[in-house]
C-alpha cells in the first residue's frame, strides 16, 4: 500500500516537475506560431543553448568542481545571464533569418527555421564555444530532501524548478494579459494587418515575442540541465525529445494560446511519467506522440485552441 | 424519374445558421433546363452562401436541393461537381501556377475512365482519353478567347482573362448546371458586354443552365431572364428583371428606405 | 513550356504499348548497368559511394517531391517510412536467408556484388537476388500501408497540424522499432519460429545489424530511375494534374471533380512505397539499420532537398538531392565549420531565391518560359 502511494506521488511529482518545463519551452513555440504561423525548430536549440550558456557561466564562476559550494544566490544569477544572453539571440535570429521572410511561403519560413536550428547545433559544436563533448552541469542546489510524501522525496531541485517555472509563467501571464505590450502582442497575434493598421509597430512585437520565448527557453534548458544533470550536444535524445514534447505540448494545447501551452506542457509531463511508471517504460515517448496524434484527430484546434473555418 | 418539364435543379427551403447567425433562411429556387437566371442581393445578403450550400462546400440545415432528380445535401463537393454542378468563385480561385491549359485540363480529370496505373503505364485508353481532354481544353479556351495564352500561368493573367478562365475551366467538367459567382466584377463595359455574349453563347451551344451572382445591374437585368432577391438571408423576391426593377421592397432593400425611384434599382 | 507533346500518330496504337513501357526499363537497366561496371571500378571506392549515396536520396527526395511537392502536403514523416521499408525487407532478407539456405549469406550474383565486380567470376543473379529485389518490394508495400495510415489523417488536418502529425508517426515507429525484440541469430532458433512472430524480433535498440549485403550501384540507380520514370509519367498525366490542383488551392480542385481526399491518401502511398524501397536499399547496403539513427532530422534532410529543387520540380529534386549529396563532402575541408557553412547556405537561399533552384518547373522549362515575378506578389506562390 505504502510502496503504492510512494510510486504515485514520486510519479505526480516527477510529472509535474518536468512538465512545468515543458510548459516553458511549449510557451515559446506558441507565441512564435500565434503570431507568425510558423513552428520555430530552431527553438529546442535555444533552450541547449541556454544550459550551455549556463553551463560556461558556472564553470568560470568556479563552482564546476565536486566540491564547490555555490552560493544561494548563484543560480539565480546564472538563471538571469541564460535569459538575457538567449534572448539577446532570439532576437538576432528573428532579426537576421526570419524578418527577410515576412510574407514567404510559410514551408520557406519553416527551412530557414531548420537552417537556424542546424546552424546552432552546429556553431555551439566548435571547440572555441562549448565543444563537442557532453560535460555535467554541476549541481548549484544542496541535493536534499525537503519533505517526504508517503516516502515519495520532494528535492530541492523539483521544488526551486517548478517553482522557478511557474514564477516565469505568471510574470508571462501579468505581461500577456496585463500590461499594453501584452495587448499588442495579442492584437498582432489576432490579426498582424489589421494590428499594423492600428499603430501597432508589428515588427518590434515580433521582435519582443522572439526575445520572451528565448529567453523562456534558456531558463527551461538550465533547470533541466539542474535537475538531469549533464549537458550533451543537440543531438542527444533527451534534448530532442525535450524540444519536441514541448512543442507536442504547445499543439495539444491548442497551437497559439498562452494558456493552453502552460496547461499543455504540464499535461504531457504527467501523462509521460504516469505512462512510464504504471504502463511501460519502454513507450513512454510513444504516449506522447499518441496523445498528439489524437488531439489533431478529435481537436485539431488543440484542447485549448479556436477553430478556424477558411472562407470559400 | 423526373417528368421532362420538372425543374432542373430544385431548392427547397434551405437554411444555415453560423454560430448565431442566420445566413440563409428558407432558400427556394428552381432553375428550369436551360433557363439563365440571376440572384441578387445587397452585400451580405448571403448569395455566395447559397452557392457554397448548392455546391457541397456548406451543409444546409434543413432543406432539400435536387439536381435532375438526385439529392444533393450530404455530397462532397467533388461529387456534387461530377452530379453536374459546375462554380465559379468569387474572388478568383484559379490554379495560379499552372498553365491556363492545365487549368481547364484538370477539371476534365472527372469525366475520365482510365485508371492511375494505366495513367502510369501510358495505356492507350490513357492516352486517348488524354487527347480528348487536350482537344476539349482547347476547344473551350477558344471560345473564350484564351487558347492564345494557353501556354502562360494562370497567376499571369489580366483579371478579366481570369474570370473568363475561371469560367471555362467549370465548363470543362461538362456541367449541366452553372453557378457563376459575380462573373463580371473587375471587367470594363467593353468586356462585360463581351461576357454576357459569352454566357448566351455557352448556354446555347451546350444547353446549360445558369444562374449567377453578380452586382452590374446593367448585366444582369440585360442577361437574366428570372432574377431572384436575396437580403438578409431571405428570398424576397422573384420574378423577370422588369418586375424586379419596381419591386418595392427590392428598391427598399438596395437603398435602406422605402422610396420611389425612378428607374428602379441602381446599377 | 506545358507543351502536351501532340503525338505523331493519329489514334493510340494498341502495340505501342509494349515498347513505351519496355524503354524505360530498358534505359534504366542500361544506367544501372554501365553505373554498376564501368562507373564503379572507374570511379573507385569513395566516388563509388556518393553515387549510391546520390541514388538513394534521389529516390527520397523525388517520393517526398509526390507528397510536398505536387499535393502541397506537407509530410515530415520520410524517415518513417525508410525505417518501416528497412526494417520490413532486412527482417525478410536476413531471417530468409536463414530460412532458405541455412545461413545467414545468402548466394548473390554479381550484380550484387560489392567491389570490382567485372573481377569476379559469378553468375550475373542469383536466387538470393530475387529475395532481395522482393524483400525491397515488399519492405515498400509494408511502408505504402503506413503510408496510408498517415494518409488517412490528412483528410481531416492541413498544413502544420499534418506536418505535425507525420513528425509524430515517424517518432512512434522509431520507438516501436526501438522496443522490439533481439535479433535471433540462432539458426535452429529461426527455423522453429513462426514468420509472424520473426517479424517483431527487429533488434531493439541496438538496431537490426548482420543484413546481407545486396545493394550495389547497379540496384540503387535502377530504383532511382525507375522512380523517376513513374513521378514523370505520373506528372505528365490527368492524375498529376489533380495533385498538382489540390497543390494550387484545394477548394477550387474540390470543386472541379477532384476527390482531394483519395487523392491525398495516394499520394501519401505512393511517396511511401518508394521511401520505404530506398530505406529497404540503404539497409542491404549499410547491413544494418537502426530507427534511432532516423528520426526526425533525416527527413529535414529530404524535406530541404525538395524545397530547394523546387516544390513539385522533380528535375529540381534531383538536382539537389545530387548537390546536396556531393556538398558536404567538398565542405570536408573545413572540418568543424563544414556543417555551419552549410546551414547558413540554406538560409541565404530561402532568403535570396525562396522559390528553390527551379521553381515549381522542371529544369529544361526554366530558361523560354521563366515566372514573370512582376506583380505577382510573393514569388513562388503564396499561402493560398
Amino acid at each position: 500500500m505504502n510502496a503504492a502511494l510512494q510510486t504515485f506521488f514520486e510519479t505526480l511529482i516527477n510529472g509535474l516537475a518536468v512538465g512545468s518545463l515543458y510548459a516553458l519551452v511549449a510557451l515559446g513555440y506558441t507565441m512564435v506560431y500565434g503570431i507568425l504561423k510558423f513552428i520555430n525548430f530552431a527553438h529546442s536549440d535555444i533552450v541547449v543553448l541556454g544550459a550551455w550558456i549556463a553551463f560556461v557561466l558556472a564553470r568560470s564562476l568556479g563552482y564546476a568542481t565536486p566540491d564547490a559550494a555555490a552560493p544561494w544566490y548563484a543560480g539565480l544569477l546564472i538563471l538571469l545571464v541564460a535569459m538575457t544572453a538567449c534572448g539577446a539571440i532570439g532576437y538576432a535570429v528573428e532579426r537576421l533569418a526570419y524578418k527577410p521572410l515576412r510574407g514567404a511561403p510559410r514551408l520557406n519560413v519553416l527551412i530557414t527555421a531548420i537552417g537556424v536550428s542546424l546552424f546552432l547545433q552546429n556553431t555551439g559544436q566548435l571547440s572555441f564555444l562549448f565543444g563537442a563533448s557532453p560535460q555535467r552541469m554541476p549541481s548549484l542546489l544542496p541535493d536534499t530532501p525537503l519533505l517526504t510524501v508517503f516516502g515519495a522525496r520532494v528535492s530541492l531541485v523539483d521544488v526551486v524548478g517548478a517553482g522557478t517555472a511557474v514564477l516565469l509563467m505568471v510574470g508571462l501571464e501579468y505581461l500577456i494579459f496585463h500590461t499594453k505590450l501584452g495587448r499588442a502582442m495579442r492584437a498582432v497575434s489576432y490579426n498582424t494587418s489589421v494590428a499594423s493598421l492600428m499603430g501597432v509597430n508589428v515588427n518590434a512585437v515580433i521582435s519582443f515575442t522572439f526575445v520572451v520565448g528565448s529567453a523562456l527557453a534558456a531558463a527551461a534548458g538550465f533547470l533541466y540541465s539542474m535537475k538531469y544533470v549533464g549537458i550533451k550536444q543537440p543531438a542527444d535524445a533527451g534534448w530532442v525529445m525535450l524540444g519536441l514534447k514541448a512543442f507536442v505540448a504547445a499543439v495539444v494545447g491548442g497551437i497559439g494560446n498562452i494558456r493552453g501551452a502552460m496547461i499543455g506542457g504540464v499535461m504531457i509531463g504527467l501523462l509521460e511519467f504516469f505512462g512510464a511508471a504504471y504502463v511501460s517504460t519502454q513507450y513512454r515517448d510513444v504516449y506522447v506522440f499518441a496523445l498528439l496524434i489524437l488531439v489533431l484527430l478529435f481537436r485539431p484546434a488543440g484542447l485549448f485552441g479556436r477553430a478556424t473555418v477558411e472562407k470559400v | 424519374m423526373t417528368p421532362p418539364d420538372a425543374p432542373l435543379l430544385e431548392v427547397a427551403s434551405i437554411s444555415i445558421s453560423f454560430g448565431g447567425l442566420r445566413a440563409v433562411r428558407e432558400f427556394s429556387l428552381a432553375l428550369g433546363r436551360g433557363s439563365l437566371s440571376g440572384l441578387i442581393g445587397p452585400n451580405g445578403a448571403g448569395k455566395t452562401t447559397v452557392f457554397n450550400l448548392l455546391t457541397g462546400v456548406y451543409q444546409p440545415d434543413a432543406g432539400t436541393i435536387r439536381l435532375a432528380g438526385r439529392s444533393l445535401p450530404g455530397l462532397r463537393p467533388h461529387e456534387i461537381a461530377h452530379a453536374g454542378l459546375a462554380r465559379t468563385f468569387q474572388n478568383i480561385r484559379l490554379f495560379p501556377d499552372l498553365s491556363v491549359l492545365d487549368n481547364v485540363r484538370i477539371a476534365c480529370h472527372l469525366r475520365a475512365r482510365h485508371t492511375l496505373a494505366g495513367a502510369l503505364l501510358r495505356s492507350p485508353l490513357h492516352l486517348l482519353e488524354e487527347r480528348g481532354m487536350l482537344r476539349r481544353a482547347r476547344e473551350l479556351l477558344g471560345i473564350f478567347g484564351l487558347d492564345d495564352r494557353r501556354d502562360e500561368y494562370a497567376r499571369n493573367l489580366p483579371y478579366g482573362d481570369q474570370r473568363r478562365l475561371e469560367i471555362a475551366r467549370a465548363m470543362a467538367t461538362e456541367p449541366k448546371v452553372i453557378l457563376l459567382d459575380e462573373p463580371a466584377a473587375g471587367m470594363n463595359p467593353q468586356e462585360t458586354r463581351e461576357l454576357a455574349g459569352l454566357v448566351r453563347r455557352i448556354r446555347t451551344d451546350f444547353s446549360l443552365t445558369v444562374l449567377l451572382i453578380e452586382h452590374d445591374m446593367g448585366f444582369v437585368m440585360d442577361l437574366c431572364e428570372s432574377i431572384t432577391v436575396l437580403d438578409y438571408g431571405q428570398v424576397i423576391a422573384h420574378g423577370p428583371p422588369a418586375a424586379i426593377q419596381r419591386d418595392p421592397k427590392v428598391i427598399e432593400a438596395y437603398l435602406g428606405a422605402p422610396a420611389a425611384v425612378e428607374g428602379g434599382v441602381p446599377a | 513550356m506545358t507543351r502536351v507533346a501532340p503525338q505523331l500518330d493519329d489514334g493510340p496504337a494498341a502495340w505501342r504499348f509494349v515498347p513505351r513501357n519496355l524503354a524505360p526499363l530498358g534505359a534504366a537497366l542500361g544506367l544501372a548497368l554501365l553505373m554498376h561496371f564501368v562507373f564503379q571500378p572507374a570511379a573507385g571506392s569513395f566516388a563509388s559511394k556518393l553515387a549510391l549515396d546520390i541514388a538513394v536520396n534521389i529516390i527520397l527526395a523525388v517520393s517526398l517531391t509526390m507528397v510536398n511537392g505536387f499535393t502541397g502536403q506537407f509530410s515530415m514523416g520520410t524517415a518513417g517510412f525508410m525505417a518501416v521499408g528497412g526494417y520490413a525487407a532486412a527482417a525478410v532478407t536476413y531471417y530468409g536467408s536463414f530460412r532458405l539456405y541455412g545461413s545467414p549469406n545468402p548466394p548473390a550474383g554479381i550484380l550484387s556484388a560489392f567491389g570490382d565486380p567485372t573481377g569476379l567470376p559469378l553468375p550475373w543473379l542469383q536466387s538470393g537476388d530475387l529475395m532481395f529485389v522482393a524483400a525491397c518490394l515488399f519492405g515498400g508495400l509494408v511502408a505504402a500501408g503506413a503510408g496510408y495510415i498517415v494518409g488517412l489523417p490528412s483528410l481531416r488536418l492541413r498544413g502544420d497540424y499534418l506536418a505535425i502529425v507525420t513528425l509524430g508517426f515517424g517518432e512512434i515507429v522509431r520507438v516501436v522499432l526501438q522496443t522490439s525484440e533481439r535479433r535471433l541469430s540462432n539458426a535452429e532458433q529461426i527455423a522453429g519460429t513462426p514468420w509472424p512472430k520473426l517479424l517483431t524480433h527487429l533488434g531493439g535498440s541496438l538496431g537490426f545489424t548482420s543484413i546481407p549485403y545486396f545493394t550495389t550501384l547497379f540496384w540503387v540507380w535502377l530504383a532511382a530511375v525507375l522512380t523517376l520514370v513513374v513521378a514523370y509519367r505520373m506528372k505528365r498525366s490527368s492524375y498529376g494534374r489533380a495533385f498538382l490542383s489540390i497543390r494550387e488551392d484545394e477548394v477550387a480542385a474540390e470543386a472541379m471533380g477532384v476527390c482531394t481526399t483519395k487523392f491525398k491518401v495516394r499520394a501519401f502511398v505512393i511517396s511511401s512505397f518508394f521511401a520505404g524501397v530506398a530505406g529497404a536499399l540503404i539497409a542491404h547496403q549499410v547491413q544494418s539499420i537502426n530507427a534511432g539513427e532516423l528520426g526526425f532530422q533525416r527527413s529535414f534532410d529530404v524535406i530541404i532537398m525538395v524545397v530547394l529543387g523546387g516544390m513539385g520540380s522533380i528535375s529540381g529534386a534531383v538536382l539537389a538531392a545530387g548537390v546536396l549529396t556531393v556538398l558536404p563532402e567538398l565542405l570536408r575541408f573545413m572540418a568543424d565549420y563544414r556543417m555551419v557553412v552549410y546551414a547558413l547556405a540554406l538560409i541565404v537561399m530561402m532568403i535570396v531565391r525562396p522559390q528553390g533552384l527551379f521553381g515549381v518547373r522542371e529544369v529544361w522549362e526554366v530558361g523560354p518560359f521563366r515566372r514573370r515575378a512582376a506583380g505577382s506578389g510573393a514569388p513562388g506562390g503564396g499561402a493560398t
